[in-house]
């Protein structure tokens, strides 16, 4: 490939399985550009989530390669050998929870400042300033100092994005971080991860909803049994799929929303 | 026979002596006892089998044989294996602490595990280093999910510090049982003595349940 935009992410023929049984990704193949905003979209046990927490570093891979910003980053040679993963690109990644994560005996500010003052070295006063700017930001400027137990679900995932973000990571992965909030909390969460879509930060998604697909998306991949089935823009993969498989799955996910 | 509690006033002091012996023995093993228990809970997790096994083999052994026969044990072999010779104080220390450890290992290892794989992700694309997240965030939160179970834990360490009388240290028990054959008066000693530890122990029985409602509830944890 010789396009003027070389690769952030280029997966290699990754496969993960869990046992000698369970094969959950069997070959995937993906490159990401750099400001693209790729949403992964498929039925469950796909393999979707899994490739996310591999993409952090949080899992042991059978084999394949990853590399980030041109830099390796995750590989294994077969199933028995170690994973090889490289800490200080794994640093550049953020990542946000279906379940938010946070830490429960931490106040929002200290959850927000402990890995940059921990990891960087950075000053408790500046880490704090530009917490408290990020707050501010996604609308919760006055929860500083209130406990992750007393926030709505809403307001912990809008805490644990700004939390990823304190480390100005290079990209965002998102793994179903809507399905555990109530309908009416949704949107505000939504909203903050389109406010980062507007700055260009590049960003990996895996969601149930559609909705929010089509307007965050700059392309969506369909993958299904531990394979990447459909490729392309939203309008092609969520409008009129090529694929026989894309096509069931989207029309089961629009006839349940009826 | 009637009862004379009167016999008692005589020896206030003895008694006050006493207890500042258990009470100061208990403090230093229970600090030390935690410490000790935290790193062997920690290491029942560890990846290594060999560092796994050492530690459940110290936990078993301690948890499985009567604390009566580990303080003689400390008392009178320990010595003569060192080669040292060890103050009664000493000796109490080494043999409660290692008691309690092992105790609290089991407390911490199930606060441990309940911290879960989730938080561990977290430190993990936070890009925490093992020493971070062990300090900041595993040890916190399973110190407070312990704190009840630890805080009995104490409770139960304080009244099993009684047996250190059997080795001839002065403690509150040891005290009671000399003036209770110096006076011939056991029940009203032996009584007072029991009114000692509970009016020490029961308020912190209470605290338990304190903590448990106020803490926890507002960490939701």
């Amino acid at each position: 490939m010789t396009s003027a935009s070389a690769p952030l992410v280029s997966i290699r023929s990754l496969h993960k399985s869990y046992g000698p049984h369970i094969q959950v990704l069997k070959g995937l193949d993906i490159e990401m550009k750099p400001g693209e905003r790729v949403v992964v979209i498929g039925p469950s046990g796909g393999g979707k989530s899994t490739l996310l927490r591999v993409m952090m570093g949080l899992e042991k891979i059978d084999s394949g390669s990853i590399t980030f910003g041109g830099k390796p980053y995750i590989s294994s040679a077969n199933a028995d050998a170690k994973t090889a993963i490289n800490t200080d690109v794994r640093r550049s990644i953020g990542m946000v929870f279906q379940h938010y994560t946070l830490f429960p005996h931490l106040s929002v500010i200290q959850n927000l400042v402990l890995a940059p003052c921990k990891v960087r070295g950075e000053k408790k006063a500046s880490a704090t300033q530009r917490a408290q700017a990020l707050l501010e930001r996604f609308g919760l400027g006055g929860k500083a100092n209130a406990f992750p137990a007393q926030l709505s679900g809403g307001q912990k995932q809008r805490v644990a994005i700004a939390r990823a973000l304190m480390l100005d990571p290079k990209l965002m992965l998102f793994d179903e971080v809507t399905s555990a909030l109530d309908p009416e909390l949704v949107a505000e969460v939504e909203q903050v991860i389109l406010q980062l879509a507007e700055q260009n930060l590049p960003m990996m998604i895996v969601t149930h909803d559609m909705w929010f697909a089509k307007n965050i998306a700059s392309r969506v991949i369909f993958c299904a049994g531990g394979v990447v089935v459909e490729d392309g823009p939203p309008e092609q993969v969520l409008g009129s799929p090529r694929e026989e498989r894309t096509r069931d799955f989207i029309d089961r996910v629009f006839h349940i929303k009826q | 026979m009637s009862l004379d509690f009167s016999v008692l006033l005589r020896f206030q002091e003895a008694l006050a002596l006493g207890l500042w012996t258990t009470v100061k023995l208990t403090l230093i093993c229970i600090v030390l006892g935690c410490s000790l228990g935290f790193l062997v809970g920690l290491s029942r997790t560890s990846p290594s089998a060999i560092v796994r096994g050492i530690a459940s083999i110290y936990v078993e052994f301690f948890r499985g044989t009567p604390v009566l026969i580990q303080l003689f044990w400390i008392f009178f072999c320990l010595p003569l294996v060192l080669g040292v010779e060890l103050s009664n104080l000493a000796s109490g220390v080494i043999a409660l602490t290692l008691y309690m450890g092992a105790i609290t290992s089991e407390t911490f290892r199930a606060s441990l595990k309940s911290v879960g794989r989730e938080q561990m992700d977290a430190c993990i694309a936070l890009g925490l280093p093992r020493r971070v997240q062990v300090t900041n965030v595993i040890l916190p939160q399973a110190v407070l999910r312990a704190a009840p179970t630890l805080l009995s834990n104490c409770i139960s360490l304080f009244k099993e510090s009684a047996l250190v009388s059997a080795v001839g240290m002065a403690d509150l028990m040891f005290v009671g049982q000399n003036i209770s054959n110096n006076t011939a008066r056991p029940v009203e000693v032996l009584t007072i003595v029991a009114l000692i530890y509970f009016a020490i122990a029961f308020p912190l029985t209470r605290a338990v349940t304190l903590v448990e409602g106020r803490i926890l509830k507002k960490l939701a944890i």
